[in-house]
């Protein structure tokens, strides 16, 4: 703008701009209308006045503004079907505004149908931003907004590849979100295969593969994308170390790299390190532990001895490297190798001690840290005060003489009496009590005291895979999204009300669950580049084997475990989130030699899982995991293989094992028990019983009309009827007690009142189709429930029976 | 989708600030500036470039000295926001001609409008310089560029280098030259950046060269362009034929480990005779991306040799010796050394006669700096440095010291080998042949000699 310009400015300073904004800040709500229509006015006509939005927008008027998006809807319409490309584009992201501001409007207006309609214009970006605006809308709906159809599928697929990398983004994001949607339609699988997501071992070995050069390339971008590259490299190699094993040198971090990209190549580092390269990762962290940036010497140090503990047999190469460097005697590398040196020795138990002697003659050099005493207690760093107090008494239970004794009394004193530090002070208090119990009261309780303080640790394990599998396979499906980089469900960051929707669907991905594997199975053998193009055998000796055996072979499951629904490598997990109360233990560890397992049926999202969780409490590492079920009234079997990673000696996985029902239907009297065999290659077969609750397996569909319900009831003979009393359970609301039960699927028909007795009645279905009429007898707050049932199939009486005295009972 | 997209100046100023969503608080680029400057607190130097804080997602980047920043609520893809902000900053610069805090404040006009072309309701709608001409009406204000410290990859070519015309790269792709005409050219730039790790006894353990042709056109009517690249390329070490020793001195061909290509380009004919085709879009934008880990000839050597004189003293003496032709010259030059902490005093002895050197002790960081303004192929230069220190460092020198690093550029230079054999502009032009320019350029990345 040039100079003689601003006299347009200087005139409307003076006149009319600050007698409309006095106008529309007036206490009388006429002068504030006419001054908005004013307004409004003097915008027709071109002036320039944004300044004064604010104060339209601050007289709150709500109803106002609403009548302002109103006259926006035929101009907004119009502009949909303009000639231009560049106006409808930009109208279709109007309507997302538009909802946002005004939901109902939108609805009623039906510009959704005008959305939809421009998925089928012949411009890339005009469909590109329609199906963005139609994905926001559909978050923040619980109804289905839209369903991709085949020909919205090929329109969206030609847009796709026709226009700018941004307008894909959105396309692809549409395509992914609603696949689940769709699962068992022909489109999807055409969807599956346009993005090559194939299932076969030779197939995915391949894409890992053709992965790690791009990867690679990406870490030759600017920093920041190198950082993101790296946050996805590294949970990507906890899944598939084997994408990046040879490539270990390109994450030599390089002189000038911030400081955040080199943490994080330190952990790929470590994560990739291996008996066969550790040689020159080792040479590398002594490289860096020599470097100047005091944060990073320490995080190599550290990245040493985390080597020495995930490698055993180079454990000693990795120890030799720190004794080097602590030998050159720079204070924070050798307080940084004692501080690590200690888990070596708990990993490594009555193997190294040797070191001790190199330790202490260099801890001259000390000024920091851990060099303290007594003196000092007040002033030392909480973590010490800890340590030192845990350490005198410690030693006061191994020697109990006058010295220590002397020591103990001033540190609790100092401890309970002047610090401010509560963890300090109560710790210190449980050991003002052990003390004294142990000195005045009763000479066993100092074997008691011993035991407590002077407990062996555990046994230190290698955690460069620290992450929870369930916790990286959900991940891993989010992949190059946030969560991803801060490694945290979604939940843990996202607070916006308005994503719920999105929050929900990339929480539960396998929604599809074990009903989708036929459709899975059908791409595997109905994709010709997958079988023909890298079998080995020759085409006709080829065997259907892959898609007929889901054998448990991990390189079965697709390249990051995630759209491969048939296996449990479903990526969310209930016993993971801490809100989920722990399972029942089914098998005790004092009889599975060491080996706990809990497990219980759930149910979610329509499907039942088998939620397991084995806690290895012996010496071994046990890997190998099998499961099978024995036959069950409902058939009740695993819908995939069971995938338990090796579980190391003090530690535990957990896994949602998919069931699939009426695989194995026991003859004979339903019963309600389940016998489950679990098996590994180190230990004998495990049999243990569960119990099916039924009201899990109570279908959504169960509702019936009144008319039918009537009818079905008069239909069934009597001898369909059997009924049972439950003289424990109280109903003490009608209201409350129907909540209940139709959050398990049994759905309220119909209530009658005779005498003080409220009667109910209801409805339920199990998969299968078969359905149950109940009527339910209680008195409002007296003990005593009568359940009749009537079902054309009365064996099945007992178990509803047991689901109903469950569910009302809880 | 993106909420705010906002540009802090290295004080923490707001130069631009765009919200498009309304779902994140006004004060996010305070909150923001004040996250970052104070992160060391959390035991990191340096923010990441994304972080959560309160339910908001900052994504930044850093580009010559400006924060560029967008923050969002959702689960974005942290790549794509990232991508964002870089396209952002290089549409800018391709309008502003230069990209700096008071070019930005002169021409906030205009960036506004580019912004909201670029993003509507959050939604990204396009990046490209070519097509937002057709949208963007503001003329750039031009910032007198001689007096700003250059910036970007093609201000490479400005140091030193008088064959080039300094001025062409900063100049904005729809600002018209004084007088009305414009001046039909085209720069194609072969940027390699190199990484090499010297062992200690001077053997390289690591090397690498990061490569990107850069291109930027001022052609008017955007015709076809041909660019041939040597007929040696390979991509991919399997595709190489029979690659023995023999090879390894200058006949060698050029492997590239991998490589990608900007959207623009045909490869129709690349498998046949190495020879990309395009139609270049208007702004500075990268042909090709690739790496090489292909074994080059690394340009400098760096010796270093420390003796110790007595408890308290100790001479270091740095000799780099500069292993390419005579005809081509290295410029600014740095040679970093960190020192022992107990560095109380360096005193230095440069070669006698020696112009365009300066060698200084950093106390604060205890680092050696050796700075030289150029140096010729074929030549060595020694630094004498000698060391007083407070306390006995028992023989540890060469572990508290170390390692050397090193930057540098030498123009006219690539160590791939990597060529444009021709440049071939397709439409015959009514005027006279416009003027081509290809460049060389070689820069130290991370360039480091353990001790």
């Amino acid at each position: 703008m040039s100079g003689h310009d601003s006299k347009y400015f200087s005139t409307t300073k003076k006149g009319e701009i600050p007698e409309l904004k006095e106008e529309l800040n007036s206490q009388y709500k006429d002068k504030r209308k006419d001054a908005v229509k004013k307004v409004i006015a003097a915008m027709t006509v071109g002036k320039d006045v944004s300044s004064l939005f604010i104060h339209i927008l601050a007289g709150q008027w709500d109803a106002f503004a609403d009548k302002i998006t109103e006259y926006l809807c035929d101009p907004l319409q119009r502009c949909l079907k303009d000639d231009d490309p560049y106006v409808r584009k930009t109208a279709a992201i109007c309507v997302a505004k538009l909802y946002d501001i005004n939901a109902e409007l939108v609805e009623d207006r039906g510009f959704q149908g005008a959305l939809k309609d421009l998925i089928s214009d012949n411009n890339p970006m005009v469909v590109a931003n329609a199906i963005a605006a139609l994905a926001e809308i559909q978050e923040n709906n619980s109804r289905p907004i839209f369903e991709i159809t085949s020909h919205a599928l090929s329109k969206l697929l030609t847009a796709l590849n026709e226009c700018t990398a941004w307008g894909q983004v959105f396309i692809l994001d549409a395509l992914s979100k609603y696949k689940a949607a769709d699962a068992r339609k022909a489109e999807n699988i055409m969807i599956l295969l346009q993005m090559e997501l194939i299932t076969s071992t030779d197939v995915v070995r391949n894409l890992c593969k053709k992965m790690a050069p791009p990867l690679v390339t990406l870490l030759s971008a600017e920093p920041e994308i190198q950082y993101v590259a790296l946050c996805n490299i590294n949970l990507t190699v906890q899944k598939r170390p084997t994408i990046l094993a040879h490539e270990i040198k390109v994450f030599f971090c390089k002189y000038n790299d911030p400081i955040y990209v080199k943490m994080e190549k330190l952990e790929i580092m470590i994560k990739l390190a291996s008996d066969r390269n550790i040689d020159q990762v080792l040479l590398e962290f002594k490289g860096y532990a020599t470097e100047v940036d005091v944060d990073f010497v320490r995080k190599a140090v550290r990245a040493i001895e985390r080597c020495a503990i995930k490698l055993e047999r180079a454990a000693e190469r990795c120890i030799s490297v720190l004794l080097e460097l602590i030998k050159i005697k720079v204070n924070y590398v050798v307080q940084e190798a004692i501080i690590v040196t200690k888990d070596i020795f708990r990993r490594y138990p009555n193997t190294y001690e040797s070191i001790i002697a190199t330790l202490c003659k260099s801890l001259d050099t000390l000024d920091e840290t851990e060099a303290n005493f007594l003196e000092t207690f007040p002033e030392e760093p909480p973590q010490v005060q800890l340590q030192l107090q845990t350490a005198t008494v410690k030693l006061l239970l191994k020697k109990p003489t006058e010295g220590p004794q002397q020591m103990i009394q001033v540190i609790l004193n100092n401890a309970t009496v002047e610090t401010d530090n509560p963890n300090l002070r109560d710790r210190a208090y449980i050991y003002c009590g052990l003390v004294l119990y142990t000195f005045c009261c009763f000479t066993g309780a100092l074997d008691a005291a011993k035991d407590v303080i002077l407990a062996e640790k555990p046994v230190i394990n290698d955690d460069s895979n620290q992450l929870d599998p369930s916790l990286l396979d959900e991940l891993l499906a989010n992949i190059a999204t946030l969560s991803y980089v801060y490694h945290k469900r979604l939940d843990a960051f996202v607070t916006c009300v308005k994503t719920l929707h999105t929050t929900e669907e990339e929480y539960y991905p396998g929604e599809g669950g074990p009903s989708e594997s036929p459709a899975l199975a059908a791409v595997t053998t109905a994709s010709p580049p997958a079988t023909t193009g890298n079998s080995r055998c020759p085409a006709g000796r080829q065997p259907a084997a892959a898609p007929a055996a889901p054998a448990p072979v991990p390189d079965l499951v697709d390249l990051m475990g995630t759209d491969n629904d048939n296996t449990a490598a479903v990526s969310t997990n209930q016993p993971a989130s801490p809100a989920a109360p722990p399972l029942p233990v089914l098998l005790s560890a004092s009889a599975g030699q060491g080996l706990q397992i809990s497990a219980q049926l759930i149910r979610r999202d329509g499907h039942i899982y088998y939620n397991m969780f084995f806690e290895n409490n012996s010496q071994i590492p046990l890997d190998g995991f099998m499961i099978h079920f024995n036959k069950n009234p409902l058939g009740l079997a695993a819908g995939g293989p069971l995938q338990v990673p090796q579980v190391q000696p003090g530690t535990s996985a957990s896994t949602p094992l998919p069931m699939v029902l009426f695989q194995n239907v026991s003859p004979g009297p339903p019963s309600t028990l389940l016998q489950v065999a679990v098996k590994n290659n180190q230990q004998p077969e495990w049999y243990f019983n569960d119990k099916i609750s039924l009201h899990l397996f109570l279908m959504e569909d169960g509702r019936m009309e009144r008319s039918t319900f009537l009818e079905t009831w008069k239909s069934l003979p009597d001898s369909n009827e059997i009924s049972k009393d439950f003289p424990a359970i109280v109903v003490s609301s009608v209201e409350a007690t129907l909540d209940q039960l139709a959050a398990s699927n049994v759905f309220f028909i119909a209530k009658l009142k005779h005498a003080n007795q409220e009667v109910l009645y209801l409805s339920a279905k199990i998969p299968q189709g078969i359905p149950f009429l109940i009527e339910l007898t209680a008195a409002i707050g007296i003990p005593g429930l009568k359940c009749a049932i009537k079902t054309p199939s009365p064996d099945m009486a007992s178990l509803v029976f047991d689901a109903i005295e469950t569910l009302l009972k809880g | 989708m993106i909420s705010q997209f906002f540009v802090l100046s290295q004080r923490g100023d707001n130069i631009v600030f765009r919200d498009y969503r309304g779902d994140v608080q006004k004060g996010s680029a305070e909150i923001f500036f004040r996250k970052v400057k104070f992160w060391r607190e959390d035991g990191k130097e340096e923010a990441p470039p994304v972080f959560n804080l309160d339910g908001v997602n900052y994504f930044h980047v850093k580009v010559v000295g400006l924060l560029f920043v967008a923050t969002t609520r959702i689960n974005l893809s942290p790549s794509l926001a990232l991508e964002l902000l870089q396209r952002i900053a290089r549409v800018i610069k391709d309008y502003l001609g230069v990209l700096s805090e008071e070019s930005l404040r002169k021409n906030f006009v205009l960036v506004y409008e580019l912004l909201d072309e670029v993003i509507d309701f959050g939604y990204v709608q396009t990046t490209s310089t070519e097509v937002l001409k057709s949208y963007v009406f503001n003329e750039p204000i031009v910032v007198d560029a001689a007096r700003l410290p250059s910036l970007g990859p093609a201000a490479l070519f400005m140091q030193g280098n008088k064959r080039m015309p300094g001025t062409a790269v900063t100049k904005s792709v729809v600002a018209n030259e004084p007088g009305g005409r414009k001046r039909e050219e085209i720069f194609v730039d072969i940027i390699e950046k190199i990484s090499v790790t010297f062992s200690s006894s001077g053997y390289v353990l690591t090397s690498e060269i990061d490569g990107t042709i850069q291109m930027k056109s001022y052609l008017t009517g955007n015709p076809e362009i041909r660019l041939a690249l040597n007929d040696d390329l390979y991509i991919g070490r399997s595709g190489v034929p029979s690659y023995g020793y023999s090879g390894s001195a200058g006949t060698g061909a050029v492997v590239l480990d991998d490589c990608n290509f900007h959207e623009s380009v045909h490869m129709d004919s690349f498998d046949v005779d190495r020879t990309l085709s395009l139609v270049p879009p208007d702004g500075e934008f990268p042909v090709m991306n690739y790496r090489i880990t292909q074994e080059f000839k690394p340009p400098f050597s760096i010796n270093t040799l420390i003796e110790e004189a007595g408890s308290l003293k100790a001479e270091v003496i740095l000799k780099i010796r500069a292993d390419f032709p005579s005809s081509i010259t290295a410029n600014t030059i740095l040679v970093e050394m960190p020192l022992p902490t107990c560095t109380t005093r360096v005193n230095f002895d440069l070669e006698p006669g020696v112009v365009g050197q300066t060698a200084d002790f950093k106390e604060s960081h205890r680092k050696l700096e050796w700075s030289m303004k150029k140096i010729v192929g074929g030549s060595e230069h020694t630094l004498r440095a000698k060391l007083n220190f407070s306390q006995e460092l028992h023989g540890n020198i060469t572990k508290e010291a170390g390692p050397v690093s090193m930057t540098f550029t030498i123009p006219m230079y690539n160590p791939s080998r990597l060529q444009v054999k021709y440049l071939q502009i397709a439409k015959k032009m009514k005027t006279s042949n416009p003027y081509r320019w290809v460049r060389y350029v070689t820069q130290a990345n991370s360039y480091v000699a353990r001790i």
